[in-house]
């Protein structure tokens, strides 16, 4: 089924409309955004949510039941363009990367009330287990430059992540916060939503990827935030940051946790009325800066990409 | 009943009605829904509605395309609260209707009608915003306990009427068209005939005979233009607790919706590429396939299930040999998800000389098809569903909403 197009269209790219057309993959290109800063191009590109049909391609795909907001034509990408190296952000590959083989498999509050009484029914099985929280460990897919890595000296280029981690060997950098909390000018932002489930009203898990360029810098920012009412909140952060006069491209990956009840008694901690307390569970901006997530997971990388 | 209009035209603006009024409305709201049955009958021609979650601008488009109350009977299969930003005005205004039109107005309950989920999703805060007390939201929390669990739709037809003034009605007497999906304003974007549905002659020789009067000889199935099976509407599915529409009339429905039995699984379970039952793996929640919903219909004289909760992008899925529907009527949802929404109409059947069919839909009528050796027949001998026309449309313009805005704002995020 298609809607007939509206004889008004507007520009092509971001939906400032729901009566706008849904863009066909041939439209894809032109829906994407593109800013070039430095050697680095920096694209976004939102679409509506998926239709039926590249739902069930992805869920066939992937191998997992795909969240009922599936944003799978939506992208962040950031490539440099001489060495041809690129990190992009979708769906898709991120829901690749949710578990599913069901062993950190989480129950809502009351499984065990409802279980209790379902003994009678005599179902049993529990069809096709997968992580459903979508808790996804997704970092960006990254591709390796073109060209094999030559430069065009013959000079072998390193263009994978290397750890910056000082037990691995790394310089132990991190990425420069200080930098980043000038109020330098943001000369191209968007705020890009990747996937989002409801947990079938038990919570949500809501992946999105904001990004902020300035002259000198950028950050990315991949926030996977999760809560599982009366049970679990989760923040799984990935930070890229490139320096646009040196190359180099930053990662940092953060994974924080912490029980809903510790969650909730931060907010009421931080000054909030119980009334907004319903309000702030679903911000995820708000839960990040709780102390009472703590974190499970850190991992830091470095590439450098400069033609030296 | 002038009181009742204002309130209508006041919420129909968009503009809440006093608490009082409320109050008013909820308790009488109350008295009539406790004389319904846990499965309300409902004649047809009526429109089917699935989740409305809010979005007041949205049901309006909603009765701009499927006909304005009370000239078009609706049906809806609950969810009208939480998420969007006018809950109150578009379940109030759904209740008055309700009250004003009580035999054109259907309202089922939708596991968002309840308390508990209220309270995180949504309803509770803006009723909280907007009347600065929680009264309002115990007032409508007290109404959501007495709204019935189903409905069954009885005198479907199996020939649509026109969708508009411009079709002439002959098409549908000569094709045999069992879906027809239109645009927001009537135009036709698609039909499938039964004969294409099913395959059953592709010589193009009608499988069912032709319409009353037309000559065209009879088959066991019956003339064309009596009416289908019933249609079980429910919002969320069946439960392994429930083998007959007789045995939802038993349960006690007059509580906030609880975790345990039968009530919870009609508003909370989900059809899925099954066999038979299974466990969601959230560790709550059963999942059902085509074979239930089949044995289930064939054992209750139903031809079709519509039943809404899951977002669909089409805004309406049929699955399981179109033996179950869901119909979504939340476009755009939560004003970014760039869905379309649909509604299902059922058309009156012309030949029925008013008589409804003789159905497990009626009170007392079920044998529970226990000596009828469900398992026995073949799949040939279920119902076909009735003609089906889905208006799909899209969400309100969005100006002068206070809608979040489209742009992000860029901020200075660490």
């Amino acid at each position: 089924m298609s809607i007939p197009a509206p004889t008004t269209m507007g520009p092509p790219g971001h939906i400032t409309s729901a009566q706008e057309p849904y863009p066909s993959p041939a439209s894809l290109a032109s829906a994407t955004t593109t800013h070039r800063q430095g050697r680095f191009e920096i694209s976004t590109r939102k679409l509506p949510i998926s239709k039926a049909g590249p739902i069930d391609a992805m869920a066939a795909d992937v191998g997992i039941p795909i969240p009922e907001m599936i944003f799978g034509d939506n992208l962040v990408a950031v490539a440099h363009a001489p060495s041809g190296w690129r990190i992009e952000f979708t769906a898709r590959d991120a829901l690749d990367a949710v578990d599913k083989t069901g062993e950190s498999m989480l129950q809502v509050s009351y499984a065990r009330d409802w279980s209790a009484t379902r003994e009678i029914s005599g179902v049993k099985e529990v069809v096709k287990p997968f992580d459903w929280s979508y808790s996804t460990t997704y970092r960006g897919t990254v591709a390796a430059a073109e060209g094999s890595g030559e430069a065009a000296n013959g000079e072998r280029r390193r263009t994978s992540f290397v750890d910056e981690d000082p037990a691995a060997g790394g310089s132990g950098r991190q990425i420069p916060l200080e930098l980043l909390k000038r109020r330098d000018p943001i000369l191209f932002f968007d705020d890009v939503m990747l996937y989002e489930s409801e947990l079938d009203d038990n919570g949500i898990s809501v992946l999105s990827v904001k990004t902020r360029v300035h002259e000198r810098r950028m950050l990315l920012l991949a926030r996977l935030f999760m809560r599982l009412d009366n049970v679990l909140v989760r923040i799984r952060d990935t930070r890229v940051y490139v320096d646009f006069a040196t190359d180099e491209v930053m990662r940092e990956y953060t994974a924080r946790e912490a029980s809903f009840e510790d969650i909730k008694r931060g907010l009421l901690m931080s000054g909030l009325r119980p009334d907004e307390i319903t309000v702030a569970l679903r911000d995820a901006n708000k839960v990040a800066e709780l102390r009472e997530l703590k974190v499970v997971d850190y991992k830091m990388e470095s590439v450098s990409l400069a033609t030296s | 009943m002038s009181d009742l209009d204002n309130a209508i035209a006041q919420l129909r603006a968009c503009r809440p009605i006093p608490e009082a009024q409320v109050r008013e409305l909820c308790h009488k709201a109350r008295e009539l829904l406790i004389e319904e049955g846990n499965v309300v009958t409902v004649a047809a021609p009526v429109t089917i509605c699935g989740d409305i979650h809010g979005q007041f601008h949205d049901l309006m488009e909603l009765f701009r395309v499927g006909g304005d109350p009370p000239d078009t009977n609706y049906l809806f299969m609950g969810d009208f609260v939480d998420r969007g930003f006018y809950s109150l005005e578009s379940f109030l205004l759904l209740l008055c209707l309700k009250v004003r039109y009580p035999d054109r107005m259907t309202l089922i309950r939708g596991n968002h009608e309840s308390r508990q989920i209220t309270t995180v999703y949504g309803f509770y805060d803006e009723c909280l915003r907007k009347y600065g007390s929680a009264n309002v939201w115990r007032y409508c929390c007290d109404v959501f306990d007495y709204l019935a669990l189903g409905a069954i739709v009885l005198g479907a037809s199996n020939t649509l009427s026109p969708p508009n003034e411009n079709v002439s009605s002959e098409v549908y007497e000569e094709e045999d068209i069992e879906i027809e999906v239109c645009n927001a304003d009537g135009d036709i974007m698609s039909r499938f005939t039964r004969q294409a549905a099913d395959q059953k002659s592709p010589n193009g020789i009608p499988a069912r005979t032709g319409p009353p009067g037309s000559g065209a000889s009879g088959s066991s199935g019956g003339s064309n233009g009596n009416p289908t099976g019933a249609v079980l509407c429910v919002h969320g599915g069946l439960s392994p607790l429930i083998d007959t529409v007789d045995k939802i009339r038993l349960l006690d429905r007059k509580q906030e919706v609880p975790h345990e039995g039968a009530m919870c699984d009609l508003l909370w379970s989900d059809p899925d590429e099954i066999d038979g039952w299974g466990l969601s793996p959230r560790g709550a929640g059963f999942l059902f396939g085509a074979d239930i919903v089949k044995v289930f219909n064939h054992r209750n004289d139903l031809s079709l299930i519509a039943r809404a909760h899951q977002l669909v992008m089409e805004g309406f899925k049929e699955m399981f040999d179109a033996s179950i529907v869901t119909v979504w009527s939340a476009p755009n949802y939560c004003y970014r998800c760039g869905n379309v929404a649909a509604v299902l109409e059922l058309s009156e059947d012309a030949g029925g000389e008013g008589v409804l069919a003789r159905s497990n839909g009626e009170v007392g009528r079920s044998d529970g098809g226990g000596a009828r050796g469900v398992m026995a027949e073949s799949e040939s001998l279920l119902k076909s569903g009735p003609a089906r026309r889905y208006r799909v449309f899209q969400a309100a313009p969005q100006d002068s909403r206070g809608m979040p805005a489209k742009k992000p704002v860029a901020d200075y995020f660490l």
